[in-house]
C-alpha cells in the first residue's frame, strides 16, 4: 500500500502513516542529590512509544512516573548534569534528537517540536509583552521582515481565538479591529486570564508550525470550561496542520475525550499501550484497571472507592491475561518476589509484550516472552477515520 | 504617573520636615548648646568676653526661647513663603532683612530705662546710598552686639550683688547662679539695708571681716550701677543705629528680593539657610561648594560598583558553584569585611605615600597648580603631555572612589546572584528554552531582565549608605565635600550649617528613592502608578 499523502498548510508533503516521533527504549537517570554516592534515580527506564501525524498520544500515569521527563528529553531540556541519557533514541522524522548538538537542537526546538506547559500563569515572561514573546519565537526560526513577523504573530493569535472578543466588538469597523489587534500584541501577560495565557502559550508554540506538540498537562491549572475550550482548540489546530500531539495528563476524562492512543506509564516504564476505546473497554494491566476503578462515579458514592492498591494487591488480577498460564504475567514492581514468574534474565525483568495486534502490556520478561520478541508499540490509529486520509473537517 | 509624581513630591515635604525636626531636637538636647566648643577653645580668654560672645549667639539664635519656637523660626527662614517686610538682595546675592527690634532694657522696675530715642534721619541719595547703608547696617549690628553683651554683664553684676548680700537675695538665683532681673524688684531697699547694717557692724565691732564686707558691698553696688549705666547707654545707641538702618533699609538701597503675593505681608522667596558662624560664610555658599564634590565622588563610585558587581554576579549565578562563583564570593566578602577607615589609611600609607608606591595624591581634590591647567589632557609648549584639569581631578578622586566602592561589591553581586538563581529556575525560562532561545539570550534577555528589580531596591539601600560612607572617606582624604562640612559643623555645633547639611543629604536620599520608584515602573510592567 502506498503511503497516504496529505498536503500541510505549509505546502510540504506529510506522510501520514510514517511516525513523526519515535521514542525507543529511552532511559534517563538523575544524580541522587541527597545521597551523592548512591544509586542514580531512574526516572525513565526503557520507554518506547510512537507518535503519528494527526495523532494524539495520551501519556497517563501518576506523578513521578516519567511522563514529563520523556517529553523534556525529546526537547533536550533535561539539565545535564544532574540528568543523564542512559540509552535509547528519540527520532523526529527519522533524525535522532538525542545525538544532536546543542546548536542543532536550537533550530529544532520551537520550530519542529514545540512544548506547552502546565502553568500558564508563570510560563510567560512577565516583563515582556506577549507580542514580543511570540515574535521572539517566530524570528528565531524564520527569516521574516519585522512586518511579516508581526503579521504572523497576529495570525497565530487569531488561530487560538484571542481576538474573538475584539471581533465581536468591532464587527463593522475593520480599521479599529486591526488597530486593536496590534494593541493587544503590546499587552503584558499579567493582564490576561489563565485561559488566555494558555492560548498565548499555544500560539507561541505553534507559531512556527511544529511537527510535534508536547503538551505537558496543558489544562491542569485551568477550570473545566476553559479546559474544554483549550482541548477543542488543540484538536482543531491539529486537524488543520496535521501535527502529532503528545498529551501528558493525569485526567482520564481528558484522555477519553481527546486521545487516539493511550500510553499508561508506571515507574518509568510503559505498562499498557492501546487505542483509546479498547483501553477503556478492556483494560488489561492490573494497574490500568486500578486507575479506572479509582475514578469516583456518581452512582457508587455510598461505597468506599476501590484504590489502585486494592487491585494490584490481588494476585488473581495478574492471572487474567491471555496466555497467563504460559508465563504472560503483567509486570509490577511491587509484586512479592515469590509470586513473580521465573525470569529470562535476573537484571532485565521487564518487557513490553504485544498481547493482541494493537495492544501492548508491560510483562515480566519470562523465557517464553523472550523467545517471541514483540515489535515495538506503534499504532497508526486515529479515533476518526484513520485508514483513509480524507481532508479533515469532514468528521 | 504625573499624579503619582506630584503626590510623591508633596509627601517629600513632611518627610523632610520630620527629619529636620528630629535633628533640631537632638541639637537642642546636645550638652553645652551652641558655642560650647568656643567656650572650651577660649579657656585662656577673659570670661567676660566669652560671656558676651555667648550672649550674642543667644540673641542671634533666640536660644532663650523654647526649642519649638526656635524650630518654627528656622522653618520660616527655610520656607519659600515669607511673612512681613520683603528682604533686599545685594548684587552678590546676599539677602538682607529689615533690622530686628532691639530687646527691651527694662529688665527690672528698679532701673527704669531712659526715654526711647526717636531718630530723624534722611538717607542720602545717589552714589552714597549703598556705602551709607552698609555702614549703617554694620553700626546697627555692632551696637546691638555690644548691647546684648552689656545685658549679660548686667545680669552677672546683679547675681554678684545677690551673692554678696546673701539671704534673702541669694536664694533667688537659679541653679547655675544666674539672676533673673524681674525677681529683684526689692533690690535697692535690701541692698541699702545690708550696707547700713554692715557699716553699723564695722563701726560697733571693728574687724577685718566687717570692713571687707562693707567694701565688697560697695564694690558690687558700684559694678551693678556701672553695668546699668553701660546697658542703658548701649541700648540708646543700639536703638538709634537700628532706627537709622531701618530708615535706610526702607529707602530700598538694593532691589527687593522675591515675588510679592501681598506686598510686604506674604512673599515668595528662596530659602534662607543663614550664615555659618563657625566659618562666617553663608551656609548656602558652603553647600554649593561641597555638594557637587560629594555627588561627583559618589556618581563615579556608583556606576563602577554596579558595573563590576552585577556582571560578576550574573556570571556567578550561571556557573553556580564553580571556581568563579567561589572566587568572587570569597573575594567580595573579604573586601566587604575591611573597614573603610582602615582601607583609607592603608590606601594613603601604601598607595599614596612617597616612601612606598606614591602613585596617588594623598589628599585634596586638585593639585595646587590645577587652576592653570587646560581642561583636557594636552601638550604643553615643550610638547610634553600634561594631565590637564580633568585628569588631575580623576587622579585625586581615585583613592576615595576606591574606598567607597570596594565594600559594595559583596552586597550587590550576592544580591544579583541570588535573584538570578531565583529566576533561572522560573517557568518562563523553560518556555524560552523550549522556543529555542540560545542559552546566553535566555540568561540576558529573560533572566537578567527579571532580576533587575532587587537591584533597584539595592540602589535605594546603597545610595544613602554611600553618602554616609563618604563622610568617613572625605575626612580621611581631606576632600572638601559634604562629609567634611557636616563633620566640621557638628564639632562646632554650628546649628544652621548642620541643619542645612542634613536637609541636603535628606533631599538627595529622598530623590534617590523617587528615582528608584520610577525605575521600578520602567523595569517591571506589572508595577504601575496610575
Amino acid at each position: 500500500m502506498q503511503p497516504a499523502v496529505h498536503k500541510s498548510p505549509m505546502g510540504e508533503s506529510l506522510l501520514l502513516n510514517r511516525p513523526v516521533l519515535e521514542v525507543a527504549d529511552l532511559a534517563v537517570s538523575f544524580d541522587n542529590a541527597s545521597n551523592p554516592g548512591g544509586p542514580r534515580i531512574q526516572a525513565v527506564a526503557g520507554v518506547t512509544m510512537t507518535l503519528f501525524p494527526k495523532q494524539t498520544l495520551a501519556v497517563v500515569g501518576e506523578s513521578g512516573c516519567g511522563k514529563s521527563v520523556t517529553a523534556m528529553s525529546a526537547m533536550q531540556l533535561i539539565p545535564r548534569p544532574p540528568g543523564r541519557m542512559d540509552r535509547g533514541s528519540i527520532l523526529l522524522d527519522g533524525n535522532d534528537l538525542l545525538s544532536m548538538s546543542e546548536k542543532q537542537m536550537l533550530s529544532v526546538r520551537g520550530s519542529k517540536i514545540a512544548m506547552i506547559f502546565q502553568e500558564p500563569m508563570t510560563s510567560l515572561n512577565p516583563v515582556y509583552s506577549i507580542g514580543n514573546q511570540i515574535l521572539e519565537a517566530i524570528l528565531l526560526h524564520q527569516k521574516l521582515t519585522p512586518q511579516q513577523a508581526v503579521e504572523r504573530a497576529i495570525g497565530a493569535l487569531e488561530e487560538v481565538g484571542i481576538y474573538n472578543r475584539l471581533k465581536e466588538r468591532y464587527q463593522n469597523d475593520l480599521v479599529a479591529l486591526t488597530k486593536n489587534k496590534h494593541h493587544l500584541l503590546a499587552e503584558y501577560p499579567h493582564r490576561f486570564s489563565g485561559g488566555m495565557r494558555q492560548r498565548v502559550m499555544i500560539a507561541m508554540a505553534l507559531a512556527c508550525q511544529p511537527r510535534v506538540l508536547l503538551a505537558d498537562e496543558p489544562t491542569t491549572a485551568l477550570d473545566v470550561t476553559i479546559q474544554a475550550q483549550i482541548l477543542d482548540l488543540l484538536r482543531q489546530l491539529q486537524r488543520d496542520r496535521g501535527m502529532g500531539i503528545m498529551l501528558i495528563t493525569h485526567n482520564l476524562g481528558v484522555v477519553a475525550e481527546n486521545a487516539d492512543v493511550v500510553c499508561v506509564m508506571y515507574a518509568g516504564r510503559v505498562v499498557e499501550y492501546a487505542p483509546v476505546f479498547e483501553l477503556f473497554d478492556r483494560p488489561m494491566h492490573p494497574y490500568t484497571r486500578g486507575l479506572f476503578s479509582s475514578i469516583p462515579g456518581l452512582r457508587n458514592e455510598m461505597h468506599r472507592l476501590t484504590t489502585v492498591e486494592d487491585v494490584t494487591n490481588n494476585p488473581a488480577e495478574f492471572r487474567k491475561l491471555p496466555g497467563s498460564e504460559k508465563g504472560v504475567i503483567p509486570w509490577w514492581p511491587h509484586m512479592p518476589v515469590e509470586a513473580r514468574p521465573k525470569l529470562a534474565h535476573e537484571r532485565d525483568a521487564y518487557c513490553l509484550h504485544q498481547i493482541e495486534p494493537n495492544r501492548w502490556v508491560g510483562c515480566w520478561r519470562t523465557p517464553e516472552l523472550e523467545a517471541h520478541a514483540s515489535p515495538k508499540p506503534s499504532l497508526d490509529f486515529r479515533r476518526h477515520d484513520e485508514s483513509s486520509i480524507m481532508p479533515l473537517g469532514s468528521r | 504617573m504625573v499624579t503619582y509624581l506630584v503626590r510623591r513630591l508633596l509627601f517629600m515635604v513632611p518627610t523632610l520636615l520630620g527629619i529636620t525636626l528630629m535633628v533640631f531636637m537632638l541639637l537642642a538636647l546636645a550638652p553645652g548648646g551652641i558655642g560650647a566648643s568656643m567656650q572650651a577653645a577660649g579657656g585662656q580668654g577673659n570670661t567676660t568676653g566669652i560671656a558676651q560672645q555667648q550672649a550674642y549667639l543667644e540673641d542671634r539664635y533666640g536660644l532663650s526661647d523654647p526649642v519649638i519656637v526656635q524650630y518654627v523660626r528656622w522653618l520660616s527662614r527655610i520656607s519659600p513663603i515669607k511673612f512681613g517686610q520683603r528682604d533686599v538682595r545685594t548684587p552678590r546675592g546676599e539677602r538682607i532683612s529689615i533690622p530686628r527690634p532691639i530687646p527691651d532694657p527694662s529688665l527690672t522696675s528698679v532701673f527704669p530705662p531712659p526715654r526711647k530715642p526717636q531718630v530723624v534721619f534722611t538717607p542720602s541719595t545717589g552714589d552714597q546710598v549703598i556705602p551709607e547703608f552698609k555702614l549703617l547696617q554694620r553700626d546697627s549690628e555692632g551696637s546691638r552686639r555690644e548691647y546684648v553683651g552689656s545685658m549679660r554683664i548686667f545680669r552677672d553684676a546683679l547675681a554678684d550683688v545677690a551673692r554678696v548680700v546673701g539671704p534673702p537675695l541669694v536664694g533667688r538665683l537659679d541653679g547655675k547662679g544666674g539672676a533673673k532681673p524681674s525677681d529683684f524688684d526689692d533690690l535697692l531697699p535690701v541692698l541699702i539695708a545690708a550696707q547700713e547694717s554692715a557699716a553699723r557692724e564695722a563701726v560697733s565691732q571693728p574687724s577685718v571681716q566687717a570692713t571687707e564686707r562693707v567694701r565688697q558691698l560697695a564694690d558690687a553696688r558700684l559694678k551693678l550701677f556701672e553695668a546699668v549705666h553701660s546697658m542703658h547707654t548701649k541700648w540708646s545707641r543700639a536703638e538709634e543705629t537700628r532706627q537709622r538702618a531701618t530708615i535706610a533699609f526702607m529707602a530700598n538701597p538694593y532691589p527687593q528680593s522675591g515675588v510679592p503675593i501681598i506686598p510686604d505681608v506674604i512673599t515668595l522667596d528662596t530659602s534662607d539657610f543663614g550664615v555659618a558662624f563657625s566659618k562666617n560664610r553663608p551656609v548656602w555658599d558652603l553647600i554649593i561648594d561641597a555638594l557637587p564634590v560629594t555627588l561627583l565622588i559618589n556618581l563615579i563610585a556608583f556606576p563602577i560598583s554596579y558595573l563590576i558587581a552585577v556582571p560578576t554576579g550574573v556570571m556567578a549565578s550561571v556557573r553556580k558553584g564553580n571556581w568563579f562563583d567561589l572566587l568572587t564570593g570569597v573575594l567580595y566578602l573579604s573586601l566587604y569585611s575591611i573597614p573603610t577607615v582602615l582601607a583609607g589609611v592603608f590606601a594613603i600609607g601604601f598607595l599614596a605615600n612617597n616612601q612606598y608606591l606614591g602613585l596617588f595624591p594623598v589628599s585634596g581634590l586638585h593639585a595646587t597648580t590645577a587652576d592653570a591647567m587646560p581642561f583636557l589632557p594636552s601638550r604643553d609648549v615643550a610638547g610634553v603631555w600634561q594631565v590637564g584639569w580633568l585628569g588631575d581631578l580623576l587622579w585625586h578622586v581615585a583613592l576615595p572612589v576606591l574606598c567607597l566602592t570596594y565594600g559594595s561589591f559583596a552586597i550587590l553581586s550576592k544580591q544579583t546572584r541570588a535573584s538570578m538563581l531565583d529566576n533561572l529556575s522560573a517557568d518562563y525560562v523553560r518556555t524560552a528554552k523550549a522556543k529555542g532561545v540560545p542559552r546566553n539570550d535566555v540568561v540576558v534577555r529573560h533572566v537578567f531582565r527579571n532580576s533587575l528589580l532587587p537591584l533597584i531596591t539595592m540602589f535605594v539601600g546603597i545610595f544613602p549608605a554611600m553618602l554616609g560612607g563618604s563622610v568617613v572617606v572625605e575626612r580621611i582624604f581631606s576632600v572638601p565635600g559634604m562629609g567634611s562640612l557636616v563633620l566640621d559643623a557638628i564639632s562646632n555645633n554650628d546649628r544652621d550649617l548642620i541643619l542645612a547639611d542634613v536637609l541636603m543629604i535628606a533631599v538627595v536620599n529622598v530623590a534617590a528613592l523617587l528615582v528608584a520608584d520610577i525605575l521600578y515602573a520602567v523595569a517591571d510592567p506589572r508595577v504601575s502608578y496610575e
